[in-house]
Formats: C-alpha cells, structure tokens, sequence
C-alpha cells in the first residue's frame, strides 16, 4: 500500500507527466482547430474540448481512429500534477514565495477554466421597445414546453430539454398525463407555406401548423453566425389512445427567424399577406386531457429570472454618411418585485448591466433609420451570461505576474548585493 | 521509472479520475425542468396612436394571443361539436331532420362601443342594407347568456340566398370588459327559428372560467364588406366570407351547379404569369405547360388602366373531381397583382365569362384596403 501511494505521488508529482500532458494539449488544440472548419465552432468545442476521451478524430477529412484525452482529462490531470507538485515541493520560504505565487496563480487559471465551463451560461434576451421580459432564451438550444394554468394567476411549465427529442422513441414526464411519440427529428429544417392557391403534396399531418406550413430536413449548419432550427413530427399518446400528430418547430416561437421569415414572406407576397402568413405559423398548439388544457410548443430553451427588464429605448447611431456603427445603447427599467428594485439602467456597448450574477452586455440592435425605414418596431438583442467564476482569470493572472516580479526581484536584489560586495 | 511503468500508472489513475468525475457531473442535463411561473401578459402592444387603437374594422388586424377566461357550456340536444377554427372557440353544427343546417359559432373580440358597425356587418351578410339609424341596434331584445346580461339580435334576408330559403342570422353579444363575445347562428330562415329556444338554452347555460391563453384576431374577417365600393358585383353573385388569404369571394348558384369567384392580391409580380397559369393548371389536373403551351389559353382585354390577362382553362376540378373550368385574370395595378378566378361548373362559368370581366374592368383601386 505504501509503495502504491508512493507511487502514485511520484507520477502526479512529476515534470514528465506535465510535459506529457502539455504535449497532449498541443495536440488537441490543433487537431480541433482544424475540425472547426469541418464540423462548426460549437460541434468541435463539443467534441474535443468538453470531453474526457476522444476515439478517433478527423484530420484533413479523413478519419483517423486514434484514442486521446480529452480537454477535460488533460485539464483535470493538469491541475491534479499542479497541486500534488506544489504540495510535495512546497518550502515555506520567503526565496520560494514568488515560485509558489505563480504555481498558485496557474492552479487558479486551470480550476476557473473548468468551473467557467461547468457552471458558466449564456443566453439572449430579445425585446421590442416597450416589451417586458423576464427570462432569457438560449441560442442554440430548444425545449419542449407545456404551460398550463395552475390557477391563482400562475402557470405551470414542463419542459423537455430538445436533447430528449433528438434521441427519439417515447418520452414520458410524471408531470404530463400522456405519453410523447417522436416521429421524426430534424436538427435543422426549413419551412415552406402551403399556400391554399397552391397544388400542395399530403401535409405532415392534418393538425395545428401542418395544415399550413410544410417543413423540410435541412443539412446541419457548421457556421456559427447561422442557427439551426429543429423540426419535430410528434405523436401524443394518453392512456385512452392516441390524440393524434403534430408538428412543432422553432421557425414557430424562435422571435429571430420568425422576423426572417416575415421580412422574406413580406418581400415576395406583400406585408399584408405575410402578417397573414406568420399569423398561421405562429398559432398556438394544444390538447385536452384530464380536463386540462396543454398548449405545446418547441421554443428555445428559457431561463427565467426573479425580476424583469424593460426595453425603453434602443439607441443605434451610425457615424454620420456611413454605415458604420458609432453606438448600440439600450436604455432599459430593471423591477425586482422580491427587493422592491425599480430604476432604469443604461447598457451599452463596453458597459454591461450587472446584475444578480448576470451580466448584461448589449449584444446586437435593430433600431435606427434602417428599422424605421423597414416598419420594422426598433428592438434589442442583450447577450445573458452566468459565469460565478469571472474573476478567476483576472485574479490569476495577477497572481502569476506578483509571483513573476518578486522571484525576478529576489534574483536582481541577490545579484545587485553580491555585486557590492565585490 | 521507466516510461512504460509510467503510462502503467498513469492510465489507472486517469481511469479512476474519469470515474469520480462521471459521477461528480454525471448526466443531469436531459432532465426535465418543472417551475410555476407568473402567467404571461398579452403580447405587448405597439405604442398606441390614433389611427392604431382601435382596429380597423375592414382590414383583419393581426391575431394575438389573449387570456380569456375558460368557456364553458351544455351543448343541447342535437348540436354536434365541430373543431374551433379560425376566430371561434367554439364552433357547433345543428341538423335538421330534412337536410337543413345551421352554424354556430362563439367569437371572443377586443371590440367595445362600435354596436352600428357590427349591425351592418350583420345586415349585410344577409344581404340588407346598411343603416345609419342609431336606433337599429337598440332593436336587440335582452338575452340571458349564463347569469349576465346579454343582448340578443336577429336578422332575416329580404330575397332567399341560397337555394330558395331565405337566410337568418341570430347573434347574442355579451360585453365583459374590454371583450365582446358573439354567439352566432346561421342558417335557413324557418330552421334558425325553430332552433330558437335551443339557442337561448346554450346561451343560458354558459359560464366563464378562469383565465387561459387562447389566440384570436382582433376583428372579425369582413373583406367583402366594401366589396360594392370596389367593385360593380353582379346581382347574382352571392358574397360569402373570404378565406384568409382572399380578399373577397362571390358564390355564383345555379341548382345544384355552382362557380365561385375568388379575388386575391399580392405585392409585385405575385410569382409571374407563367407561374400562375401552371398553378391554375394544376388545380384542373393539367400538367403543367411551357410558354408555348400556355400562350394558347392566354388573352388579354382592356381594364380602364391598361391591360389584364385572361387564362381560360378547362379541366377536372382537382378537389371536386368534377368537370370544370376556369377563367382566371391577373390584373397589374400599382406595384400589385389582383388575381381573378372563376371556377366552376362549365355552363355556369361560360354564361358567366362576360359578367367576370366587366367585374374586374368596374374595379376602383383606390377604395380597396
């Protein structure tokens, strides 16, 4: 046992594990920068950076079946050689201060980097001038939400991580009174109107916005500045039998493709006719059973917060003769019911709100002449993000440099003394 | 150590590593999340103005998600319960032991005080004139709708509209807040009477939930209502409600044949000629057809600005799948195409064809929304 532990100390201790794992990391790092172009800024993030192990892996489009460590396992045993190190060599002396100063600064760097990725999020909240909003939505991802009245005011909400449907078969929830049969997923699709003038083929299914729309797999986006948007075709199933298919996709509910669609619709059909058009996309969806009402819809997943953010004003201004952006400002009224909070708050470009362990920042804008000129109701786009660990960065790399300058400071102390001395 | 003892090592101790950290951070994301939240305000409303805050009772203003209280009611004997669509929340079909019918249908709307507009919209889906006198709407006789108040209206068509039967309109409005709702009978005059007091059952039966989301539009689809201010509409044609995406819709009846007329608009070339010949095509069963095929049904007539396009076309009515034809006209006008059919049985559509012309050649523009 005591030549294990011995063991053991020697291999976390040592220098060659660290060079080895430094090697590794080299390694991930250029193999996943290249797969960015491949497979998309978040899929490779995903599939070599958040991962333990990686079997095999794609270079220059081939595929190369070689097993490696993960971003994960090489931080984690990075930290791990960093920590018995400096515990086993650890001498307190006032000569090794600035030796340890720096091996504690980089322990911060990789622990804050691991709880960042752990426990950091990011979302967008959208909002029109005048609109309120208490939650924000993410990105890329989409849930399944039933609302449904629970009285006195309220609403209760289920909601199934899109995740669940992308993996197929039957989801059952204690909280829903029946069954969900995913037909068909499509992480990205695409909608077509079924005009009633139109020869259209069968619809997908004769209930809610089938009957209206038609939806199309599409290839999966690897460009990060595009979305994909998910289609499902899904079967509602109660003990008593089915209650039928239906379709639900994130062209319906996501505020930012359904402007697309209206913008595209309004272009070739007349403003007129596509309100009409996205007014039929954009009916709710539900069923009744147990003698309540579930409205369903697949929207992007929501994250919501104990107080709400008013938009009062966008601010766009471009510099004068160009196109060119000079500010993005957001003047917004923060309520907080639960602290009796109700003020206004100026967010802009390079001065987020931060709030209640968010931050704020202001993220894209849609207002100005080129929305006033479109018809379009200025709005604003406010980048959401949770990172209880922000700090470690900063507070890190300050560690690092005091340790760099006192063990440089000793050194030039030590040489200047002997220099006199001579 | 030698090297190979070391990634001995090394690899149980990442194995043990990977362990602890499945079970540390182990598969909670798929979970489902379950919360109770503030129920959700109607979308927000643009910054009201004068021209905007009250809807326009032509053009059908955007549909909206509201909170409405939960209707409930007791379907009396004989009325089938049919699919909400549309506007309605409820929606009821009453049949006669001799093939009549009637319509049923409960309307919530965002629309207070605007009592003569709607008399009109009434009186003229039974084909009466519209009125100026304020008194026609203090003729409603009060109604009992659950335990309020309502008020109850009945309209009658001077001359039969469809077949030989004259039609009846019944409607009880009931005002709570900022909402009317509507409850609505449609059908043959002698059938809508004898339905009468089945009518006032339901009405008297009805109750009003809680509040849950439900979406509508904010008024009611009443296109073909200015019709006559844009058009010269041949007496014979029966005005009907457009679908959606229509602007205004005529059934023309002949006994058992009929044709129907139907108007559209769409901004700019509306897909172009070729395009809309092939899909009037297709909704005869014909193949579709190259610019040199389709030139054959194509001529043109003269329209007081210009030109139109008239496409004759004989077939097999796709839906039907009886023999029909179609008249179809596109017609430029300000940067829009209006589109034109008349479709239907052939006799119907052939003695028709002069009438369709001179409709599309009376058009004012200018009063069309």
């Amino acid at each position: 046992m005591r030549m294990l532990i011995d063991r053991s100390i020697k291999i976390f201790t040592s220098l060659r594990l660290t060079v080895i794992l430094l090697a590794f990391a080299i390694l991930l790092v250029f193999i996943g920068t290249l797969a960015q172009v491949d497979e998309g800024l978040y899929n490779a993030q995903a599939r070599y950076f958040r991962q333990w192990i990686i079997f095999g892996f794609d270079l220059f489009g081939r595929k190369i079946p070689f097993l490696l460590p993960g971003g994960y396992l090489i931080g984690t045993m990075l930290l791990l050689n960093l920590v018995a190190a400096h515990i086993y060599r650890f001498q307190l002396s006032v000569k090794k201060i600035g030796i340890q100063l720096v091996h504690a600064g980089v322990i911060l760097l990789l622990v804050g980097q691991l709880t960042t990725d752990m426990l950091a999020h990011e979302s967008q909240m959208h909002f029109a001038e005048g609109e309120t909003k208490s939650y924000s939505e993410s990105p890329r991802n989409y849930e399944l939400a039933f609302p449904t009245d629970s009285g006195t005011g309220r609403e209760k909400v289920v909601a199934l991580p899109g995740r669940l449907l992308a993996h197929g078969g039957e989801i059952q929830n204690e909280n829903l009174p029946f069954t969900i049969r995913v037909k068909s997923f499509w992480k990205n699709s695409e909608p077509q109107f079924r005009a009633p003038m139109m020869q259209n083929d069968p619809p997908l299914t004769t209930n809610g916005v089938a009957t209206s729309f038609d939806f199309h797999p599409v290839a999966e986006t690897k460009n990060p500045d595009e979305k994909n948007i998910p289609t499902a075709l899904i079967e509602i199933v109660t003990a008593n039998g089915s209650l039928g298919n239906w379709v639900i996709s994130g062209w319906a509910t996501d505020d930012e493709m359904v402007e697309t669609l209206r913008q595209s619709y309004g272009q070739q059909l007349g403003a007129q006719m596509s309100r009409k058009i996205i007014d039929q996309l954009m009916r709710p969806q539900f069923i009744e059973t147990s003698g309540k009402q579930f409205i369903f819809t697949l929207r992007p997943e929501r994250i919501y917060h104990p107080f709400s953010l008013t938009l009062l004003k966008a601010t766009h201004t471009v510099y004068e003769g160009t196109d060119i952006p000079k500010d993005f400002r957001s003047r917004v009224r923060l309520q907080n019911p639960q602290t009796g909070e109700n003020r206004e708050v100026e967010i802009s470009m390079n001065h987020p709100l931060r709030y209640a362990g968010l931050t704020f920042y202001q993220y894209q804008m849609d207002a100005g002449e080129a929305a006033a000129q479109a018809g379009r109701a200025p709005s604003s786009v406010l980048q959401v993000v949770r990172n209880p660990s922000w700090l470690t960065p900063y507070i890190g790399c300050a560690l690092v440099a005091a340790g760099l300058v006192t063990q440089f400071m000793f050194h030039l102390v030590g040489f200047i003394s002997k220099r006199k001395v001579k | 150590m030698k090297l190979s003892s070391f990634i001995r090592q090394l690899s149980r101790g990442s194995f043990c590593l990977l362990l602890c950290a499945a079970l540390l951070f182990g598969c909670k994301r798929d979970e489902a999340k379950v919360y109770q939240i503030p129920k959700e305000a109607s979308p927000p409303s643009q910054p009201a103005s004068e021209e905007t805050a009250q809807p326009e009772m032509g053009s059908p203003p955007p549909a909206t998600t509201m909170s409405l209280p939960r209707f409930k009611y007791q379907l009396p004997e004989g009325w089938q319960e049919k699919p909400p669509s549309e506007m309605r929340i409820a929606s009821f079909t009453v049949l006669g032991s001799n093939g009549q019918s009637a319509d049923v249908s409960v309307v919530p709307l965002p629309i207070v005080g605007r009592d003569l507009e709607l008399v009109n919209m009434w009186r003229s889906q039974v084909q009466l004139p519209a009125t100026s006198d304020p008194d026609a709407v203090k003729q409603a006789e009060p109604v009992a709708i659950g335990t309020e108040q309502g008020r109850l209206f009945d309209f009658v068509s001077e001359q039969p509209m469809i077949g030989k039967s004259r039609q009846r309109i019944q409607v009880a409005m009931l005002t709570r807040g900022t909402m009317s709702w509507f409850f609505k009978v449609t059908g043959e005059d002698s059938f809508v009477t004898s339905q009468k007091e089945n009518f006032l059952q339901f009405l008297k039966s009805v109750s009003f939930g809680e509040n849950s989301p439900v979406q509508i539009v904010a008024a009611p689809a009443t296109q073909n209502e200015n019709a006559d201010s844009v058009w010269k509409v041949p007496a014979d044609w029966q005005s009907v409600p457009p679908s959606e995406f229509l602007v205004a819709k005529f059934l023309i009846q002949n006994g058992d044949a009929k044709a129907e007329v139907n108007v559209s608009q769409l901004a700019g070339e509306g897909g172009g000629l070729a395009a809309n010949v092939n899909r009037w095509r297709g909704q005869l069963g014909l193949p579709a057809a190259d610019e040199t095929e389709s030139s054959k049904s194509i001529s043109t007539f003269d329209i007081p600005n210009g030109q139109a396009t008239l496409v004759d076309l004989t077939g097999t009515d796709s839906k039907t799948r009886k023999p029909a034809r179609l008249i179809g006209a596109i017609v430029p006008q300000n940067g829009q195409t209006w589109f034109y059919k008349l479709m239907g049985d052939e006799q119907i559509v052939a003695q028709q064809k002069d009438a369709f012309t001179k409709f599309i050649q009376s058009a004012n523009y200018a009063n069309a929304h």
